[in-house]
This record gives structure tokens, sequence and C-alpha cells, in this order.
């Protein structure tokens, strides 16, 4: 992929995270709040709002490990598995193809 | 892990026609293909009997085996271990060993685990006939069979994580689906016939039934379905699949959120009330992993649409995950408190249950079967005019079905909070049970017309090389 | 690791799938851990059992052959306990082998009017025992909710409802139990029709409310004769 065209991929996926991002977490953490403020002193209200902590520090957590796999190099070329997998298709394909009986 | 390591993966491979034949076992396919087509003819028989029941159409009455009780049972479980599993099983023959160039572990356990599988599935249906269910929704399996079944499971993992273990490098996404689906599997199917039977009673085998259900969905026939679309939709299409990091989100969102979700199948029940506001949070969230699935088919498919009109196989695929959009997106809206309210116990669920497993899995699974049997038989389809009926037959009245269930769900739901009689909730069913009955009958027809041109295929001549329906040989 | 078969396998094949189990199942586990679960003899209650006498007397014959002679052999309380709690137990495993349970549900919600249509609204010390294992909760109601059903109606209903169910709910879709009874008739019997209406004369009989009767009225201009069972009234 040419250099100015990854530079503009790269500035559409941020523009896209934002766009979808940035109004679902503001969305999120505003209704979060006022759920934190309705259940507020009320014991049982903890148990209304731990779910949602413990699925954010999972997620959280999950963000990390993604954060330091990518650091790790993991992703450095995460497409190339597809084009093996059509070459490997395309190899047995040809043998198929040059062991089959011609009709 | 690494780069360089790749490239000797793609050095192995068969080199002649007998090697290919090592690597994938034609016959058993075939085989399993055969099975499964023959179980969901009796699935289907088993929803007609009860489907004419609900009109009051049945004739058979009085039949102590043909309690339509019984045959409902056989129904679904006809339909997961005998259609779905078989399919499943004899796709993963043909693909696993052409993803990874390896043959499965053992030919000789192949042919063992089919044996047992259908004798596991034989006696399923003869247990349930005989009147000795187990009370776990979809897994009516007599208490017996249980333990055989989960042996045939582990097997199953073993012979086909072999060829996975053995491939080297970073591997290609149908193979994450692949081997998480058989670690789940097994321990979904322990855990919902076990745990509820013999650990914990009441509310809490209640939490754990609905974990089943929802695992048995989520975590065997999803991830192996969209591993199998991963795989051949890019083979037909002939180009790689748009984006294979983006696969990446689809799958770990999958496994992330899908198996929090079990609890949704029984809300407002006694189970306390912040796991079921979890359970519905996470299956709203699956709801955004699922879009990402979908964009990435489409942007593959982006640029070769008329593939959707040429290509037979393709056209099952993409009806296939339409509707599975429309599935989580209805499941999205539905498993909200609010919705609850009103459709749950209704019909609603019922036309999600089937749209799920007819209009997506099994559609999944009958447009391999087109691709497959030719390329396995060496022979042409006797006639693509049938495959064209047995598509839309099946297409059109899986949606008619669905649409007319879920307006029957709301009729119901309402009839019910109205505090009419209890008689008014069947009667205004029945227009929409008649409708049922004949898309049922359409439905059943459309894989009596398949059945009848895979017999007229195999007793044809052999018109090698057979390619299956691409658009140059059609 | 996100590629990897380790992390696929340990993370997302068994990680994920554990962190749901507790999630899930164990929680509730924990949270219930001292609530006992008691035996099918323990739920025998006087309620169930003056309809498990009434079994006795309404079909006599058919009790006499298929369980026990309880004048001749003299039954005292145990022994009754001992037999009901035994058909309980059989009719329950009718109940799921039958597939009463995909028709019927067996929880009330606190929603959607329902407690006003069945009784109290479902509660987690009633399932605590032997014949809900698995639980029968049930996720479609074709017909009504039968979490409340014991003692509403008499048994010999029920043993003419489950032969021939349109005979006095004239639209129910429900298929006819002829093998639960001898010679085809209602008032004969046979083992599993006694074990059945046993079992369901025993849902709800722990209730203080039992037996419950709908507590509605009929809104007259919806339904302008509901007396007579709405026959014509709602014929679409």
């Amino acid at each position: 992929m040419p250099a100015p065209n990854r530079r503009k991929n790269r500035v559409w996926t941020v523009v896209t995270v934002l766009f979808f991002l940035g109004p679902a977490m503001f969305g999120f953490g505003t209704k979060f709040y006022e759920l934190v403020q309705v259940f507020r002193g009320d014991a049982s209200g903890a148990f209304a709002v731990t779910p949602i902590v413990n699925y954010l520090l999972a997620g959280c957590g999950f963000l990390l490990l993604f954060g330091w796999a990518a650091k790790n190099g993991m992703f450095r070329d995460i497409e190339q598995p597809k084009f093996l997998m059509l070459e490997n298709e395309n190899r047995l394909d040809a043998v198929e193809r040059s062991a089959a009986p011609h009709a | 892990m690494n780069a360089p390591e790749m490239e000797s993966s793609s050095a192995i491979g068969p080199e002649s026609a007998a090697d290919l034949e090592r690597l994938v076992e034609r016959k058993l396919v075939l085989w399993y293909y055969f099975a499964a087509l023959t179980y969901l003819i009796v699935s289907m028989l088993g929803g007609l009997l009860m489907a004419l029941q609900l009109i009051q159409c049945n004739e058979l009455q009085g039949i102590e085996l043909l309690s339509p009780g019984r045959w409902r049972m056989l129904h679904t479980n006809a339909i997961a271990y005998g259609f779905l599993a078989n399919a499943f099983l004899g796709t993963l023959h043909w693909a696993i060993p052409r993803l990874t160039m390896r043959p499965v572990l053992s030919k000789p356990l192949s042919y063992l685990i089919f044996a047992a599988w259908q004798i596991v599935v034989v006696s399923t249906a003869v247990g349930i006939l005989l009147g000795q269910a187990q009370a776990v929704e979809w897994g009516e399996t007599p208490v017996w069979i249980d333990p055989v079944a989960l042996l045939g499971l582990l097997l199953v993992a073993v012979n086909f994580m072999a060829p996975i273990a053995g491939a080297k490098g970073p591997m290609y996404v149908s193979l994450w689906y692949f081997m998480a689906a058989f670690v789940w599997t097994f321990l979904t199917y322990a855990m919902g016939n076990f745990i509820p039977q013999y650990v914990v009673c009441g509310t809490n085998a209640g939490a754990i039934a609905g974990l089943f259900i929802h695992d048995l969905v989520g975590l065997f026939v999803t991830p192996l379905g969209w591993g199998l679309m991963y795989y051949f939709v890019p083979i037909l299409l002939k180009k790689p699949i748009w984006s294979h990091g983006l696969s990446l989100v689809g799958f770990w969102g999958l496994a992330f959120f899908y198996p929090l979700q079990g609890i949704h199948h029984f809300l407002y029940t006694p189970i306390p009330m912040f796991l079921q506001y979890g359970a519905v949070i996470s299956t709203i969230a699956v709801e955004f992993v699922v879009a990402t699935v979908i964009v990435n088919f489409f942007g593959t498919l982006y640029g070769s649409g008329r593939a959707v009109v040429t290509n037979l196989p393709i056209r099952w695929f993409y009806t296939g995950m339409i509707l599975y959009f429309v599935t989580c997106f209805q499941c999205a809206l539905q498993v909200t408190l609010t919705f609850q309210q009103l459709i749950h116990f209704t019909d609603w669920v019922v036309g999600h249950a089937h749209l799920v497993m007819f209009g997506v899995f099994s559609q999944w699974l009958l447009g391999i079967m087109t691709y497959l049997i030719p390329r396995l038989t060496g022979k042409e389809w006797y006639s693509r005019t049938l495959c064209e009926w047995h598509y839309w037959l099946s297409a059109t009245s899986i949606v008619v079905m669905f649409l007319d269930l879920t307006m029957a769900g709301l009729f119901q739901g309402w009839s019910w909070s109205s505090m009419q009689y209890w008689d008014h909730s069947t009667q205004v069913s029945q227009p929409f049970w008649i409708v049922r009955v004949f898309a049922g009958l359409a439905m059943f027809s459309g894989q009596i017309v398949f059945i009848y041109n895979i017999y007229r295929t195999l007793s044809g001549p052999r018109t090698a090389p057979a390619t299956g329906l691409q658009p140059a040989t059609a | 690791m996100f590629e990897s078969k380790a992390g696929v396998l340990f993370i997302g094949g068994l990680g994920f799938f554990v962190l749901a189990f507790i999630a899930n199942g164990a929680v509730p586990m924990l949270m219930y851990r001292d609530m006992p679960e008691q035996t099918v003899h323990e739920v025998v209650n006087p309620n169930v059992m003056y309809q498990f006498e009434d079994l006795n007397r309404r079909f006599p014959e058919a009790f006499k052959k298929y369980v026990g002679d309880a004048a001749a052999e003299k039954w005292d309380d145990k022994q009754w306990n001992e037999h009901c709690a035994q058909l309980l137990k059989e009719g329950r495993d009718i109940y799921v082998g039958e597939g009463c349970w995909h028709c019927h549900s067996q929880f009330v919600r606190p929603v959607s009017n329902e407690s006003l249509r069945y009784g109290p609204v479902a509660k987690t010390e009633e399932y605590q025992n032997e014949l809900q294992r698995p639980v029968l909760f049930g996720t479609r109601r074709v017909g009504p909710d039968l979490s409340r059903e014991g003692g509403r109606r008499s048994s010999d209903w029920h043993a003419v409802h489950f032969l021939n169910p349109p005979l006095l709910s004239p639209h129910s879709p429900m298929p006819r139990y002829t093998w639960f009874f001898d010679e085809g008739n209602a008032g004969k019997p046979n083992r599993r029709g006694l074990a059945i209406m046993t079992y369901v004369q025993w849902l709800g009989s722990w209730l203080e409310s039992y037996p419950y009767f709908e507590d509605y009225q009929a809104t007259s201009n919806l339904n302008p004769e509901p007396a007579a069972a709405a026959p014509k009234a709602a014929t679409p």
C-alpha cells in the first residue's frame, strides 16, 4: 500500500472512531453517572451498579491486553493469513484439476 | 506467531491426486450430509405435526408414540444434534484439512465418530419418543445418553485439533472459530446436561439452563457457522475477506459477550435482578460486534455483487447473513425488559428461534451442500432449476414464517396482558398458525426438491471436472 | 495472543466461558447456598394430600389397582405420604416426558397483569426442591401458566380434560392424552393418569392463596357473554 493512501486510511479510521465512540462514550458516561446518583446510599443499588463496573473492568483489561499485544508486534501483518488461505485453496484446486479425468 | 514462519507452512501440501484423497475423506463428508438431511426431514415432520396440532387438524391423536408434545422435543433435538451437528461435522471434514493442509488425526477415528454420533442421535430420538426426556430445553437428550454424547464431542475435538495444532504461523480466522467452538461445545454440553440435573435445583438450575440454551446456539452453532462463512465466501468469490483485522473484533467480541447473556432467556424470573440487567447489557453489546462481522462480509462482496445472482451458494450465504443481522437486531430489542413484558412466552420467540436456526444456519449449510455435493461426487447438479426452487422455497417460507409468528406473538401478548379469557389468545392465533402450517409445508417441499435433486444427480453420469455452481459453468 | 492457538484456546475458549459461568451461574448458586433443597417427601403438604385422598374417593377402582388398597391395608399417615411422594415424582417425570413444560410455564412474572390472572409472583423459595431439578420454568405459553393450578379445578375436570381437552375448553389446541386412561374412559385413569393429576394438583399447593382463582371481572364490552366459555364471541 503506498504511503499517502495509508495515511489517508489512518485519518479516516481516527475520524470514524471519534464519530462513533465520542457520542457513545458521552451518552454512556452521563447515563451511568445518573444511575450511580439514583442508587446512592441504597444497599441493593450496589447490585445494579456492580455488573456494569465488572464489565467495564473486564473491558479495560481486554483493551490493555490488546495494546500490549499490538506493542509487541502482533498485528504487524494481520492480513496475511487471508491471502495465504486463498493461495492454499488455489493450489489444492490446481492439483484436483490436473488429476481429474478429462470431460 | 512471527511472520517469517509463515513461509514454511505454505511449503507443504498435496502434490498429487492421491495426496488430495488422503487430505479429505470425501465419502465421509457425503455420509454426514445424507445423515443430516435424513434428520432434517424427520425434524420437519415433527414440526409439521405440532403445527397441525395447534390448528386442531391432527388426525393422529391418541397414539402415544405420535404425541405432538414428544415430537416437539424431537423437532428441536433432531435439528440441533441431527441436522446441524452432522452437517457441521461433514463440512469440517472438508474445511479443516484444506485450511491446514493436514489430514485429521485418524481416518478410522473419523468413521468411529460418525457411527457413534448417529447412535447418539437415534437413541436420543427413541428416548424422547418413549417419554424419557430430560427437562433441559434444547438438551432433552435422555440422561443416560448424555455421557456418550459428551465422549463423542471430546473425540471430535481431538480428531480436528490435531491438524490445527500442526499448522504453523498466525491462523486464519476460521480456525480460531473452530478451535474455540470445540472447547465451548464440550463445556456447554457438560454444563447444561449435568449441573441442573445433579448439582443444583430451582432458580440456580434455571440460570444454568438459560446459559445452556444460549451457549448451544452461541458457542456451538454460531462459531462453526461463521468459521465456515469466513472460509467459503472468500473461496467462492475468489478474493480474500475484506479485513482480517476486523474479523478479530468479531471473534473476540463474540467470545467475550456471547456467553454472558444466558439469563436473558429467563427475565422476570426469581433469578436476581442485577444478573438479569447484566445479561441484557451484554446482549445489546454483542449486537455491535455482529455489525462488524456483517460489515466485513458486505465489504468482501462489494464489487462482486452480481455473484449473488449468478452464484447460488453465495446467495444462500448472504441471505443467511442478512437474516442473521435481522435476528441479532431483533435480539437487541426483544431482550429489553420493555419488550419482554409483552413478548415473552409468545410465538414471537418461536419465530426468532426459527429465523436463526433455519433462516441463518440451516440455510448456510444447505448453501455449502449445494456447493460441495458436485465437488464430492464429481457430478454436476442434475438440475440447476431444482436448486433454484430449493433456494426460493426455503428463503421465502422462512421469511413468511418469521413475520407471521412475530405478529402472532404480539397478538398473544396483548391478549394476555389485557386479561382476556385464555381462549381468546389461542383463537386470535389461529390465522397465524394456519399461515405457519403453509409456510412450513413450503419449506418442507423445498427440502424434498433438494433431496430429489441429489438423488437424480447421484444416479446420473459423471461430469467431471465438477466445480460447483460457478458462474462459468452455470 | 489474539491470533495464537494458546490465546484462542485458553482465553477465548476456556477463560471467557468460565467468566460467564461465574457471572451467570456461580453467583446465584452462592447467593442461594443457604436455602435448603426440599426432598419430594418434604413438599407433600396437607393441600396436596387432600387432593391425593380425593383421587382415592373419586377413582376408587383405579386407585386400588394402580396405587394400593388404602382401606384394606390400613395406611397410616406415613404410608399416605410415601405413596403421594412417589406419585408426585412419577407425575413430574410424565410432565417432563410428555413435553407439558414446552406449552405451560411455571412462573408468574410481576408484569403483564400476571399476578391477577395466576396469583402471587414467583419466588426463589418455591423452586428449591427435588421436583425442580432441572427447573421447569418453561419458555412458552400455548396454554396458561400452571404454577398455581393446583386446587383450582377438580380432579374429575382434569381427568376429562387430559382425555379430551376440547370437550371442556372448546378451542384448546392441547393434544389428547388417551394413554393416561384405561379403555379411553375418563373414569379409569391408570397409574400415569393418577400421577400426573397428583402433580398438577400439587402445583401452588404450598401457597397461602391456594387454591387461587382468577381475580378479574369480565370486561363487558369485549366479552358480552363471558360465562358461556366464549366460543362464539372470540371467533375471528
